[in-house]
């Protein structure tokens, strides 16, 4: 190549070419940099050719970038041309002049086509960051609905959801009872007055998709298939930076998961309440009462789970001046359990006989549980009480012992007549205690004294001191204070509390 | 995860010398010093570090709330002077690190013993009189190209360099490195610096101060090295012969001479 068609080519090549002087000042430009800025070029520092984004650039990024490693190749900025900014990918590299000087080399190539394509490129991440977003959410509110426990519980998780992972600065959540009106079940967040009147949004036949967004930023999402939803959740958007927050598909997707939790919610509630059901039925049979004596009692399901559990008492007449009281406690929860309490409970009755006495009967139960395998490892505590005499003959399998409260106020723990829960095929034993007249005994399950945040002995000394009051209100009332301060974490609960009030042995019939 | 290893401290130097630390602007990293620091090794103990987001900081650490303004950067600053224990030491500060000294000495003036600051600016954005360099719309212009030049400002900012061939002794792991950094980071540190208003923090710094100022500086213009100046009691001004806003790139000498001439006039005094 001559030296004249290098000179030329320095003009007519496709891209703009600078030469700079240490300073990073223009020594020379070749004719596309003039055509492209249309100024002279000539004794301008390059960074002023820039729009203020480049210029900063360069002189923070570029200038310290061509000291450190002497070029850097591709680099965006933006020329100023007469017509706005021109997007350029910038080369450069420091070269030693002729006269020993440090000079940069500069190559622009226009890069519009490339400044759209990054665009895209850009608003594609911001796309698929956007969906990993929607799908963290929705993979967050799922787990949140599988742990939901009832209608209740998963309707709470929903509205809570709603505003941890949608955003949303308030949430209700309405589920169709038998009739199909809708009631609230659920909410989170500061819900404005009116908003109520909403819930029926898009409902069966209403031709409106899943989700209904209202102009004000209240959305409403079908829970369940939109032809025949479960529900709904009634949204208000959070204020500010977007306007609408909400994705569709998001949404949709947030009302089928509801869908499928609120049937699953339905299932266990129905199932809770069979249960529920079963026990009391199996609890409400008719108690003995004579002027002797008077049993009361009070049963309380487990609150956590709405779960039953297998906790029961019974009281009968062995014969015309022996009663017997019994309270218990089948392992386990639900259905299974309600059914294995009554059993037992049955078994009991058929094996007490005059003359057995409670060691005799704890093995008799001990060959049914070894039987039919229902009831293994329950507790129970029983006792016989002679209403002429006021002995007692009792025993406890496992069970908390006996407490008895004298009429002066005076109580006692019955410790004696222990032996291990049925089935584990241990020998039974009985101890034999008396009560005065008026005096008061006690048989309750542990739910009533065991608590996580106490030794069960501080919770017996609780009972003890509470129970002194029994005799001025009610046993319903005892369980209630004794209860007070461990709802959340309450177990099952039975109490029977017999009063042996002889009257005068001449005139009984 | 340690202060230290968090803003990814290096120690060089005398071990029992007095203590030198240099800060690195908004841009690049502690390599920025690379010049320069060499020179303090053998009478201080000098100490780099990079601020969280850039070089070989922490980027875990990077909290949004905590680096939307100077502040957090000057509380990593005193963090780190602190794990350190050097007792009172010389901080040099380029570009917004000199305002992040600034504002660290307001807070802690028992943790310095002066201040150097190469190319401070206070603000950037005019303001009735005073002259920063650019005009509001010009700083919103910035900030708008931060958000929409994708490659521009990102890690893909480095270029891709085509093997070396005129600097072999530059390995592949060092290319761009020095400036290389996360976009969102580099766009709300861009916030931070760009949109920041210290002049009122000047006048409480009781810590003696050099300013090191180029005659030509587009980003901190001469003036603006002035006005630092006259609102830092008992500051000194050296104008540079230098160009540009990276004097300790592009004129080492002259940043080191000056740095080592204030050193020893000042530290004669009690």
């Amino acid at each position: 190549m001559s030296a004249s068609s290098r000179s030329d080519a320095w003009d007519v090549a496709p891209v703009a070419l600078l030469r700079l002087d240490g300073d990073g000042t223009v020594v020379d430009a070749n004719q596309v940099l003039l055509d492209w800025v249309r100024r002279p070029a000539q004794g301008v520092r390059l960074a002023d050719l820039l729009s203020v984004g480049g210029r900063i650039y360069w002189e923070t990024h570029l200038s310290p970038l061509l000291h450190m490693q002497g070029r850097f190749d591709e680099v965006a900025v933006e020329l100023r041309g007469p017509d706005g900014r021109l997007p350029v990918l910038m080369s450069a590299v420091v070269r030693t002049g002729v006269d020993g000087g440090r000079r940069v080399d500069v190559a622009l190539s226009r890069a519009t086509e490339r400044s759209r394509y990054e665009r895209e490129l850009l608003a594609a991440r911001a796309a698929a960051d956007r969906s990993a977003d929607q799908l963290r959410a929705l993979q967050a509110i799922t787990a949140a609905l599988s742990q939901g426990v009832g209608t209740d519980g998963v309707a709470r998780a929903l509205a809570d959801s709603a505003v941890t992972h949608l955003g949303a600065t308030a949430a209700s959540v309405w589920v169709a009872a038998e009739d199909g009106t809708l009631v609230r079940r659920g909410a989170a967040g500061h819900l404005p007055d009116g908003l109520d009147r909403r819930a029926a949004g898009p409902g069966a036949g209403d031709p409106v998709g899943a989700v209904e967004p209202h102009a004000d930023g209240v959305v409403v999402v079908a829970l369940g298939a939109a032809s025949a939803p479960q529900g709904t959740l009634v949204l208000v958007a959070g204020g500010g930076q977007s306007e609408d927050p909400f994705d569709v598909g998001v949404l949709t997707a947030v009302g089928q998961q509801a869908g499928l939790a609120l049937g699953r919610a339905a299932l266990f509630d129905q199932k809770a309440s069979v249960a529920h059901e079963l026990q009391l039925a199996l609890l409400t049979t008719h108690l003995p009462a004579d002027d002797r004596f008077t049993v009361t009692t009070e049963y309380r399901p487990g609150v956590q789970a709405l779960e039953v559990g297998g906790d029961w008492f019974d009281a009968f007449l062995l014969d015309d001046h022996v009663l017997a009281v019994t309270v218990g406690d089948v392992v386990g929860r639900g259905l299974h359990a309600a059914t294995a309490m009554g059993q037992l409970r049955s078994a009991v009755r058929a094996v007490a006989a005059p003359g057995v006495g409670p060691a005799a009967l704890l093995a008799r139960l001990d060959r049914f549980v070894g039987q039919t395998g229902v009831g293994f490892m329950a507790t129970l505590a029983y006792a016989e009480i002679d209403l002429t005499s006021g002995e007692v003959r009792y025993a406890c399998a496992g069970h908390l012992p006996p407490l008895r409260f004298a009429a002066g106020g005076a109580h006692e723990f019955w410790w004696d007549g222990r032996s291990t829960p049925l089935g584990s095929g241990a020998g039974r034993t009985e101890a034999t205690a008396t009560l005065d007249p008026h005096d008061q005994l006690i048989l309750y399950t542990d739910g009533l004294v065991e608590r996580r945040d106490r030794p069960l002995l501080d919770g017996l000394e609780a009972l003890a001191s509470a129970g002194v009051a029994l005799r001025e209100t009610s046993v319903g009332a005892l369980v209630t204070g004794l209860l007070g301060q461990a709802r959340d974490e309450r177990d099952d609960v039975c109490v029977l509390v017999a009063s042996w009030t002889p009257g005068d042995p001449a005139t009984r019939p | 995860m340690t202060v230290l290893s968090r803003n990814n401290v290096v120690l060089s130097g005398v071990p029992d010398g007095p203590a030198m630390v240099f800060a690195h602007g908004f841009g690049c990293d502690q390599s920025m010093w690379r010049f320069v620091a060499p020179a303090f090794e053998s009478t201080h103990r000098v100490v780099r570090f990079d601020h969280v987001g850039a070089g070989g900081s922490d980027l875990h650490a990077y909290d949004p709330q905590r680096y939307a303004s100077l502040e957090g950067y000057a509380d990593d600053v005193v963090e780190i002077l602190d794990a350190l224990a050097l007792g009172p030491v010389v901080f040099v500060g380029h570009s917004v690190s000199a305002m992040i000294g600034v504002l660290a000495a307001a807070r802690r003036p028992e943790l310095f013993d002066r201040l150097v600051l190469v190319g401070p600016s206070p603000r950037y954005v005019d303001d009735g009189d005073y002259r920063g360099g650019f005009s509001a719309a010009e700083i919103d212009e910035l900030l708008a190209t931060m958000d929409d030049n994708y490659l521009g400002w990102s890690a893909f900012i480095a270029p891709v360099i085509m093997g070396n061939v005129d600097r072999p002794e530059l390995g592949d792991e060092l290319t761009n490195s020095f400036c290389r950094t996360d976009p969102a980071i580099a766009r709300r540190f861009a916030r931070a610096t760009f949109l920041a208003d210290n002049r009122a923090d000047l006048a409480a710094v009781t810590t003696p101060a050099l300013v090191l100022q180029c005659r030509e500086d587009v980003i901190a213009p001469p003036e603006v090295g002035r006005y630092v100046h006259e609102h830092l009691a008992g500051s000194e001004l050296v104008l540079l012969d230098a160009v540009g806003h990276c004097p300790n790139l592009s004129a080492p000498d002259q940043v080191v001479d000056a740095i080592a001439a204030y050193v020893s006039h000042v530290s004669v005094q009690p």
